[in-house]
């Protein structure tokens, strides 16, 4: 179980404090995340086929393997195309990584992204078999889907700084030992039993100690706004995931038409 | 903390341990099990009707239970994504001790749900009546909730965001599970059964055509 204390690290934040990426790199075993960013995938791609299986007639495989596979693959090709921007601005305003860390950033952010959405698979599962309405699931399905993607850009980017920071902080405490530092982070011995203990930021907590400036913040925000955009018309373009009842099994429709339509259109259907 | 109903009830001896989770576990059954029996009685308590009381009584801890499992895998993924996972078996057990509490104030209440049942033979009423009821119930179990919270919330403010997110989940997820658990109450012209023929379908898809057509005025 290997794996499975590998990916706790990561949604602990362990593998992302300061301490830990003083060389500039997350250590994470790439292979071995990478199978479990496609095992989380296959187990929310699970829960979600069973909407299309319920409600049609004729059980084919490819109803199963279709959004096994394309949920991770939706993630991992939205960041494709959003990264190399993300990477170059970031460039711009002082960060200094290199390409294998940030692919390693990349695949720590898949892996917090579909960890999120697999434990949503029981409510899914839940709800696909006790749904016949597929307007409904396609709108639950894009809920679970922005919270785990939002979830997963919060750690993307709190990571991204820290990495950006860290070789300053390693730089800062080789050059001044820190006797100071030490002494004021030692709880008080006489204090209240109640006060709150020293804890460590969560992975998508911001460093107290060493803030965003307003330019990357004002980078990170824009950049944030469209990788919604691409993430979601990629859903679009890689429909269906659901499956319609009532339409036969394909893996991909014709392209035309845009996601925030389908939604507003599935919303309307849902309403009506 | 103490495990009888009322200790659960006033929360004042701070979080239950880990050896006060079977007594928790064993009021939910027990207690949904008495008041599901009472919900269940509303065409009598003849032999005729054993059965829907009977069904009535495995389905509610069943509705708390099965809700609670399902929206567990995703609260511990982010309770630990934020930083608070060294807090998750206590956040547990607060969660467990005001589902508890629940069943208890149910238990409480289901005295008036037999008055009414006496009183009024209008099935739609008793429908609303038990409605009103479990909304009491867990509303007021948000205190207890509230009170286990405190010192969590205390120790890092992010738990109540979490608790929001909690409750927010567990109703959406609870209120399917309800309704695709009907009948609690068991309609005196269907024949008892323990799913209705249409039982799965959406609550939200059925709420939505309800309102669409009080406001068409149909």
């Amino acid at each position: 179980m290997n794996l499975v204390r590998e990916l706790d690290r990561i949604l602990r934040g362990e593998a992302t404090r300061i301490e830990n990426l003083r060389d500039g790199e997350i250590r994470i075993p790439v292979v071995g995340i990478c199978t479990a960013i496609f095992i989380l995938g296959f187990v929310y791609g699970f829960c979600m086929s069973f909407f299309s299986i319920v409600n049609r007639d004729g059980f084919e495989w490819p109803m199963l393997v279709a959004p096994v596979v394309k949920v991770p693959l939706l993630f991992m090709l939205t960041l494709l195309v959003t990264f190399p921007s993300l990477y170059v601005f970031n460039a711009l305003v002082g960060s200094r990584l290199s390409l294998l860390s940030l692919f390693r950033l990349i695949i720590a952010s898949l892996a917090v992204m579909l960890m999120v959405l697999a434990s949503f698979g029981p409510i899914t599962s839940f709800f696909s078999f006790s749904t016949e309405s597929y307007s409904f699931m396609i709108l639950l399905n894009v809920v679970l889907f922005a919270i785990a993607g939002i979830l997963g850009l919060m750690f993307l980017l709190q990571t991204l700084h820290r990495l950006t920071v860290a070789p300053i902080v390693e730089e800062l405490r080789r050059t001044a030992p820190p006797p100071a530092t030490d002494t004021s982070e030692t709880p008080s011995d006489e204090g209240i039993p109640m006060a709150p203990p020293q804890r460590e930021p969560s992975s998508i907590d911001a460093l107290p100690s060493h803030p965003m400036s307003s330019k990357v913040k004002a980078v990170v925000r824009i950049w944030i706004v469209i990788f919604g955009f691409v993430g979601a018309q990629m859903a679009w373009l890689m429909r269906p995931f659901v499956g319609a009842p009532g339409m036969e099994f394909t893996w991909f429709r014709p392209r035309g038409g845009n996601f925030f339509e389908a939604v507003w259109n599935n919303l309307v259907h849902f309403l009506n | 903390m103490g495990t009888a109903p009322l200790d659960i009830i006033r929360a004042e001896h701070g979080l239950p341990t880990r050896r006060d989770m079977t007594r928790l576990l064993s009021t939910i059954v027990l207690g949904g099990l008495i008041y599901g029996a009472v919900m269940g009685a509303f065409s009598g308590i003849g032999p005729d009707n054993l059965r829907q009381i009977l069904f009535s009584a495995v389905k509610v801890p069943l509705l708390l239970l099965v809700t609670f499992a399902l929206c567990l895998p995703s609260y511990f993924v982010l309770n630990t994504l934020f930083g608070l996972r060294d807090d998750f078996a206590q956040a547990l057990r607060a969660l467990i001790t005001a589902q508890a509490g629940i069943t208890i104030l149910l238990c409480a209440l289901a005295p008036y749900t037999a008055f009414w049942y006496i009183n009024f033979e209008h099935y739609r009423l008793a429908i609303l009546f038990n409605g009103l009821i479990f909304a009491i119930a867990s509303l007021s179990a948000q205190l207890i909730l509230v009170r286990l919270y405190r010192p969590l919330i205390r120790n890092h403010p992010r738990h109540r965001m979490m608790l929001g997110f909690w409750l927010v989940q567990y109703v959406a997820v609870g209120i399917q599970m309800g309704w695709v658990l009907r009948p609690f109450i068991g309609s005196p012209e269907i024949p008892t059964e323990f799913f209705r023929e249409d039982s799965w379908t959406n609550a939200y898809v059925a709420i939505s055509e309800m309102i669409m057509r009080t406001l068409a005025g149909n």
